[in-house]
């Protein structure tokens, strides 16, 4: 049996001699020659391919520029998102109404800002709470492995399996139609992917030498997983963040556009198509404004989805 | 030889951009190849040598888009200027090519006998049988049905040699094409590739680092450094009287099967080749080089006379390394042992101190999986059966043995990453052993700084933090590493280094018992030399045991006090290590001693 002493006094072995110090218990400050306290706690080292922090920030920058003209928008839309116009309803575009008003003379352009905030945000809180459930189940699955992985995968299957459209008609049956209630079925048939892909990156991780290693440098098994395996799954997770904002805002307004969203008067992209098709060949501004926003949202995202994925892909930059 | 040669290189540069300037690769390289010569391309990395085999194939990545001077011709055609159509014409006919890894090359999906009926340009079932016996692939009609995967490594590259030679080239350039291979197969495939080649009347360029692989088939030799070809001669010329002080270090560096143990004292080549961004404008090699002086700044020389070429500017004058290098006899001060506090009053042991580790019995089953569901479940495979094992306080114990020996699962048992199945692994008193690994890179967490992960090991071990930081910059000097590592990344450093860092991190609290898997076998025989050194040093001044896995005995040769052979799982011999290589018992281990390419057999040869 073992009768390894892990506790064995540290003093064994390195110790002081071409390094000056201040006798015993010198204070913690204790000058290093050719070295500034604290070297190596310093921030994170950049270094070319590997992917820092910096490369994450840098790479997230037009995401973030987008999310804030996205957010501050509304402020400079003419009317507030029920507000009627003096110019009545369903009146054709002009320079004070860009896009119109619709059947009951609300300005169209400011419905279609305020909404386009709503549904970028909602994709982005669905995606945060799905990484959130998803990582944290997917880090322990894939951490500790064995029988507490298979069941919380079979979980993750079920979860899997449920179509979201039939979930959203449920939850809102149960608890009535509200884009809460639309954000939370979403967000129950989303996490899944995400506990997937942190478990698969953590154990292939976990199966890399670096992590024996780590192991038998004595680190502990909450550390070894936030600072050893999860940090490996960082890239691949940011990467499906980004391409899932343009799904999420594509699923959101197809919910809301069968009914499943806010109820009327609440500015929902999908919804506003859906009650203007009537009006489709009349006045075709009333649906197409808003699903053209729809449109212009995905495409964004995916864009930037796609920008990120170029520079993040370790594949491609190794 | 009058003929026209069928590789002509002429003043070949290659450079590279990067985001950090331009690599100079390859920088004036001339090499020649006559009809039917076997010639050896060796360097370490970064010597240019791979580059300039992939330019004579037409094949240099279009990637990090290369500017290429000078001419390679082939078949009197310039594979530096033509069309790619008109290379690829060349490829395959006239030249061709074999790869380190055998399973990169294969396509995964197809059948061995299609891709090597492919490879011929169309060819029968009967005719790719006999291309594949020809390679003494056992069952050739039963292995061409076989997929990749299903061949071992030996097999794979043999399958590589049939399409290579499956077109009749004149020329085959084979690139490390046994570095993957176990030491018993990859005599055998060698010998292969050079038998295969002077029946056909082949020429072959075998590009490679090590010497020892090129001593033994090649009938010249061509070394290269820093982009250059330093020294060119047949082979038992470069063996026997090296012109080129580097090739006299390369000779020197690489541990051998006869001659004093070194006992950490192999000689070693100082610093590091040069970098390929800002080349020296004289002899590349100036820097590291014992015997230097003013006058290699100036432009290289080039003495030539007949298979005889060098770029030295003193050509000979160095005809012995000198012994040890400056690591030699260096004792770190601050690695000086430090008195245990229990001992350090003169309290003599009545009792030798308890070996670092005494395993008995050890064995380890893995489970197969059942073949079908309601399977009966198959026996366990056992990959060691019933081992003892003991490595004394302070002792150096090699095991050695082919992949699939048992001996990188008893390791595991011994540092506690695997559960024994039966048996008793009793650890010495002391910090808990720890373990360098093959691929240094991939044991080291690639996000964290160096410094952070020799510190996680002081925090699991309780060191007061205000002691830490001192602690990582101390354990650094000691491994040969400089204080501003601690802020690297794993990624930053070089192959070398990054050992040296693994290492660093063991020691940090220095553990009663070092295990080392195959710990310089993914590294240059000159950054091997100095690893195996630090380790040996190591041990010497912190009294740690080291347990020593490797597949190279000439390594083990080098560290160890006693050698353990292990074979499907079993001991077969053990022996203290002289004794070993003077008087192997077991056939495995004259197999194991045959196979080893050493340079001194050659000398004796020529």
């Amino acid at each position: 049996m073992s009768t390894v002493t892990p506790d064995a006094p540290p003093t064994t072995g390195l110790t002081e001699g071409a390094l000056p110090v201040e006798g015993p218990g010198a204070p913690a400050a204790a000058k290093v020659p050719g070295a500034t306290s604290k070297l190596w706690r310093g921030r994170r080292p950049i270094t070319p391919g590997a992917l820092s922090g910096d490369t994450v920030w840098h790479a997230l920058i037009p995401f973030f520029v987008l999310s804030f003209v996205i957010l501050v928008a509304p402020v400079f839309a003419p009317y507030g998102s029920t507000d009627v116009t003096s110019a009545g309803a369903l009146h054709a575009p002009t320079s004070g109404a860009w896009f119109g008003t619709d059947e009951i003379g609300r300005d169209v352009f400011s419905r279609v800002l305020i909404g386009m905030r709503v549904s970028w945000f909602s994709a982005l809180g669905v995606i945060f709470l799905g990484t959130i459930i998803g990582g944290l189940i997917g880090a322990v699955a894939g951490a500790f492995g064995g029988k507490l992985d298979m069941v919380l995968m079979r979980i993750t299957d079920l979860f899997l399996s449920l179509p979201a459209p039939v979930l959203a008609i449920a939850v809102v049956a149960a608890m009535g139609p509200s884009l809460r209630n639309t954000l939370i079925a979403l967000s129950i048939v989303w996490w899944p992917w995400y506990a997937r892909i942190v478990r698969g990156e953590v154990r292939a991780l976990a199966a890399r030498p670096h992590t024996e290693a780590a192991r038998l440098a004595g680190v502990s098994r909450t550390r070894l997983v936030l600072k050893h395996l999860l940090p490996g799954a960082m890239a691949p997770v940011i990467v499906t963040m980004s391409l899932d904002v343009g799904n999420l805002i594509l699923a959101l307004a197809g919910l809301s556009f069968i009914g499943l969203g806010a109820p009327p008067p609440a500015p929902e992209l999908g919804a506003m198509s859906a009650r203007g098709l009537q009006y489709l060949f009349g006045h075709p501004w009333v649906p197409i404004a808003p699903a053209a926003a729809v449109a212009l949202l995905a495409l964004a995202a995916n864009l930037l989805g796609d920008s990120i994925n170029r520079r993040l892909d370790q594949r491609t930059t190794r | 030889m009058t003929d026209t040669p069928v590789l002509d290189v002429q003043d070949l540069h290659v450079t590279f951009a990067s985001p950090r300037g331009d690599v100079h690769a390859v920088r004036g390289a001339s090499l020649r190849v006559m009809p039917g010569e076997v010639v050896g391309l060796v360097g370490e990395s970064g010597s240019g040598k791979s580059v300039l085999g992939l330019t004579a194939l037409g094949l240099l990545p279009a990637a990090p888009e290369p500017r290429i001077e000078g001419t390679a011709m082939l078949d009197g055609i310039d594979m530096v200027t033509a069309a790619e159509d008109e290379r690829r014409a060349r490829r395959g006919t006239y030249i061709s090519a074999v790869f380190q890894d055998p399973m990169g090359s294969l396509n995964p999906s197809m059948r061995i006998g299609r891709q090597v009926a492919e490879a011929a340009g169309g060819a029968t079932d009967e005719e790719v049988a006999q291309m594949l016996a020809a390679t003494g692939i056992p069952e050739p009609e039963h292995k061409a049905r076989a997929y990749p995967h299903e061949l071992s490594g030996g097999l794979r590259q043999r399958v590589m040699i049939a399409m290579a030679l499956s077109r009749h080239p004149r020329l085959i350039v084979a690139d490390e094409p046994t570095t993957a291979l176990d030491v018993t197969v990859q005599a055998k495939v060698l010998e292969l590739l050079a038998d295969a080649a002077r029946e056909r009347g082949v020429a072959l360029l075998l590009v490679t680092h090590d010497l020892g692989v090129a001593a033994r088939i090649c009938d010249r030799i061509a070394v290269a450094y820093a982009g250059r070809i330093v020294e060119e001669g047949t082979c038992a010329q470069i063996l026997s009287e090296p012109h080129h002080p580097y090739t006299v270090g390369l000779l020197a560096s690489r541990p051998k099967l006869d001659g004093t143990i070194a006992g950490g004292d192999l000689p070693t080549l100082p610093g590091r080749p040069p970098d390929p961004r800002n080349p020296l404008a004289g002899c590349a090699f100036a820097p590291r080089c014992p015997a230097a002086d003013t006058e290699c700044a100036g432009p290289v020389p080039n003495h030539a006379l007949g298979e005889r070429r060098d770029e030295c500017h003193h050509p000979g004058v160095l005809t012995r390394w000198p012994e040890g290098g400056p690591h030699a006899g260096r004792k770190d001060p601050i690695l000086l042992k430090a008195p245990h506090p229990a001992q350090a009053p003169a309290m003599i042991p009545a009792t030798p101190p308890d070996p670092a580790v005494v395993v008995r019995g050890a064995v380890r089953a893995f489970e197969r999986p059942k073949p079908f569901p309601f399977a009966k479940r198959p026996e366990p495979f056992y990959a060691v059966k019933g081992v003892d094992l003991e490595v004394p306080h302070a002792g150096s114990v090699a095991i050695v043995g082919e992949s699939g020996s048992g001996k990188s699962t008893l390791l595991r048992m011994i540092v506690g990453l695997l559960e024994p199945t039966e048996g008793e692994i009793e650890l010495g008193p002391g910090a808990p052993p720890q373990m360098i690994f093959q691929d240094a890179g991939a044991s080291l967490t690639p996000w964290m700084a160096i410094g952070k992960q020799i510190e996680e090991r002081l925090i699991a071990l309780d060191v007061p933090r205000e002691e830490r930081e001192r602690r990582v910059l101390a354990t650094l000097e000691a491994v040969g590493l400089p204080g501003e590592a601690a802020t690297a990344v794993p990624r930053a450093l070089s192959g070398g280094q990054r050992q040296r860092a693994a290492i660093a991190r063991a020691i940090a609290v220095p553990p009663a018992l070092l295990a080392c898997d195959e710990p310089v076998s993914a590294l240059d025989v000159s950054l091997a030399a100095q690893v195996l050194n630090l380790l040996c040093h190591l041990r010497e001044t912190l009294d740690i045991a080291l347990l020593f896995v490797t597949h190279d005995l000439a390594a083990a040769r080098a560290v160890a006090d006693e050698v353990v052979v292990m074979q499907q799982g079993e001991v077969v011999e053990r022996a203290p290590t002289e004794q070993l290589f003077t008087d192997p018992q077991h056939p495995y281990t004259r197999e194991l001693i045959a196979a080893v390419p050493d340079v001194t057999e050659v000398e004796v040869a020529a």
